[in-house]
C-alpha cells in the first residue's frame, strides 16, 4: 500500500454484490475521480456478508456496513476529510474488524 | 496379504463371480434370521471405522440411528468422491458394485431402513452403469424388493446422480441434494444419524466403508480384527495418482509402513530427484518430510506426526517442488469450493489466497505472512462444515517444515532454484 493514499475498499464478493455493491463501487470511483490521493479498490472479502454491502476506509480504519446508494454522498464527503457517517458504523463484530485492520496494517491490498 | 476389497485379478467383479465367492449369503442369512441387532453387534465388534476421511467408528454411527425413534430411517452410500486425487470409491463402484450394494443393504437391515440410496458423482458414468446393473441383478435374484425371503422386510435401493462440487460430498449436503435442493452443508448438530433425510435418522457411509460390511458379517468381527491393528482393524484403499512410477489404488492392511506403499506398490517417484515432501491425506492434511516413510499407515501415527490419513489420497513431491506454489494451489482450491453460506469461511479462504499470492510475488512482508495464523485462528469452527478448518494443516505445516521456500519468495518474488 502506498503511504498518503486514502483507500476506499469496496467488497465485491457474492453477497455484497447481490446487495448492489457493483453500483456502489462505480459511483464511488466516479465521485472520487477528482481526488488524486483517493483510490477506490475492490476487495474480497471482509467476512461480514450478513451486514453488507461493506466498505472500509484505510488508513482511517473506518468500516461502513449496510451501505445504500443514498449513502454515497456522505461517504464521499467522509473520504475527503468530512465527518464520519456514524449511522453506517454500527453492527459489525469488533473482533472481525480488528482482524481486517491487522491484515491491512500488515500490507494486504 | 489377504485382500478384502480388491479381490479380482481380472477386471470388474460380475454378479456370478460375487455369488461364487459367497456373495449375498450373509444377506440371505441375516434377513431370514430376523435379528438386525446381530448385524449391528458384529459391525461394532469389528471396530470398522469410516473411510470417507473422518474415520468415525461405524458401529457407533449406526447405533445413533438405531436409538432414535422414527417412523422411517435411511441409509446413504456416499459415492461423491469429491476429494481431489481420490479414485478408490470410483474403482469400487465400477469394479465391485455388489460389495458396495450388499454392504448398503446390510447397513439398511441393521438400522431398520427400508429405503436406501447410492449417492454417486454424476460424472462417474461407468460407476453409475455398473451400480444400476447390480441393483437390477439383485432385484431379479430376489435380494431386493418386497417381503424378502418370505419375511415382512422390504428394501428399495435408488441411485441418485450427485453434483460435482467439493461440498456436495459432505454428508449433510448429500442429504440436501437427495431432498431435491442445492447440495449445501447443513448446520450441525443435529447430525444425520439422528436427524437426516427429511429429518429422519439417516446413516451416511462412504462407499469403501460399506464395501467392508459383507465380509465382516459373513466371516465375523474376530476374523476382521486379525487384519490391521487393534486401533485400526482391516485394510484401507490408498490412492496415489501423480508423480509416481505406478499410479493406482492400493489395498493395504493398516499398520503397513508408508515406505511399502511408496516403494513397493507405487515404485517411488518417476522423477530422478529425491523425495522432498509428502501430503498423505489430500489437500486438508499436513505436509510431512521423507522421514514419514517409516510411519505405519494408521490414523494415530499420522495424527501424532502432525498430519492425517484422511481418505488415503497420497501425494509425493520431489526436490525442486516449491511449497509456496503448492500451498497457494491448495488455498485457491478451498476458496473456489467454499460454498458461500458462512461469511467466516468466505473471508478466510479468500484472504489466505490473497496473502499467499502477495508472498509468492514478493509483495509481502514477514508480518503479512504471519497474519496467516491469525486468519486461520479467527475462522476456526465458525462454519457449517469442516471446509473452514481445512486450509490450516497444509499451510501451517508447510510454513513450519519448509520456511526456506517462503523466505525465498518474500525476498525474491520467485521460486527457489
Amino acid at each position: 500500500m502506498e503511504t498518503e493514499k486514502h483507500y476506499v475498499l469496496v467488497c465485491q464478493n457474492v453477497d455484497c454484490l447481490s446487495r448492489g455493491a457493483d453500483k456502489l463501487i462505480r459511483q464511488l470511483q466516479e465521485r472520487l475521480a477528482d481526488c488524486p490521493t483517493c483510490e477506490v479498490k475492490p476487495y474480497m472479502c471482509f467476512g461480514a456478508c450478513q451486514d453488507g454491502p461493506n466498505i472500509v476506509l484505510y488508513p482511517e480504519r473506518v468500516w461502513y456496513a449496510g451501505v445504500k446508494e443514498s449513502d454515497i454522498e456522505d461517504i464521499v464527503q467522509s473520504v475527503k476529510g468530512g465527518p464520519r457517517v456514524a449511522r453506517l458504523e454500527e453492527g459489525v463484530d469488533p473482533s472481525l474488524k480488528a482482524l481486517i485492520f491487522e491484515l491491512l496494517d500488515a500490507g494486504l491490498f | 496379504m489377504e485382500r478384502i476389497l480388491l479381490t479380482s485379478d481380472s477386471g470388474p467383479e460380475s454378479f456370478a463371480a460375487y455369488l461364487a465367492q459367497g456373495g449375498y449369503r450373509a444377506w440371505q442369512r441375516v434377513v431370514r434370521e430376523g435379528k438386525p441387532e446381530v448385524v449391528l453387534a458384529e459391525v461394532q465388534a469389528s471396530g470398522l471405522r469410516g473411510r470417507g476421511g473422518a474415520a468415525f467408528p461405524v458401529g457407533r454411527k449406526w447405533q445413533f440411528a438405531v436409538e432414535t425413534p422414527a417412523e422411517r430411517k435411511y441409509v446413504v452410500a456416499n459415492g461423491g468422491e469429491d476429494e481431489p486425487g481420490s479414485h478408490k470409491d470410483r474403482l469400487l463402484m465400477e469394479h465391485y458394485p455388489h460389495k458396495v450394494l450388499e454392504g448398503l443393504m446390510l447397513a439398511s437391515y441393521a438400522i431398520g431402513a427400508r429405503e436406501a440410496f447410492l449417492y454417486v458423482n454424476r460424472e462417474f458414468t461407468e460407476a453409475i452403469a455398473s451400480l444400476e446393473r447390480a441393483i437390477a441383478e439383485a432385484q431379479e435374484a430376489g435380494y431386493l424388493g418386497e417381503r424378502l425371503f418370505g419375511t415382512d422386510y422390504s428394501l428399495t435401493v435408488r441411485l441418485h446422480r450427485a453434483p460435482t462440487t467439493y461440498v456436495a460430498g459432505e454428508d449433510s449436503a448429500a442429504l440436501e441434494s437427495l431432498e431435491g435442493k442445492e447440495a449445501l452443508p447443513r448446520q450441525k448438530p443435529p447430525y444425520p444419524a439422528t436427524h437426516g433425510l427429511y429429518g429422519m435418522p439417516t446413516v451416511v457411509n462412504n462407499v469403501e466403508t460399506l464395501a467392508n460390511v459383507p465380509a465382516i458379517v459373513a466371516r465375523g468381527a474376530a476374523w476382521y480384527r486379525t487384519i490391521g491393528t487393534p486401533d485400526c482393524p482391516g485394510t484401507m484403499l490408498f490412492t496415489t495418482m501423480e508423480r509416481v512410477r505406478r499410479p493406482g489404488v492400493y489395498e493395504l492392511p493398516f499398520g503397513t509402513p508408508l515406505r511399502y506403499l511408496y516403494e513397493e506398490c507405487a515404485g517411488g517417484l518417476a522423477d530422478p530427484r529425491p523425495l522432498r515432501a509428502i501430503l498423505p491425506g489430500g489437500p486438508s492434511s499436513g505436509f510431512l518430510k521423507p522421514d514419514a516413510l517409516d510411519l505405519p499407515l494408521e490414523y494415530q501415527a499420522f495424527r501424532e506426526a502432525g498430519s492425517a490419513l484422511g481418505c488415503g489420497v497420497m501425494t509425493f513431491y520431489p526436490e525442486g517442488t516449491c511449497l509456496v506454489e503448492e500451498v497457494l494451489r491448495i488455498a485457491e482450491f478451498f476458496a473456489a469450493e467454499s460454498c458461500g453460506q458462512c461469511p467466516a469461511c468466505q473471508m478466510e479462504t479468500q484472504q489466505l489466497v490473497r496473502i499467499l499470492q502477495q508472498v509468492r510475488d514478493g509483495k509481502a512482508s514477514a508480518a503479512l505472512l504471519g497474519t496467516v495464523d491469525r486468519v486461520i485462528q479467527f475462522a476456526r469452527g465458525k462454519g457449517f462444515c469442516s471446509l473452514i478448518n481445512m486450509p490450516a494443516p497444509p499451510i501451517q505445516s508447510a510454513l513450519r517444515l519448509f520456511p526456506e521456500d517462503f523466505q525465498y519468495h518474500l525476498e525474491h518474488g520467485t521460486c527457489p532454484p
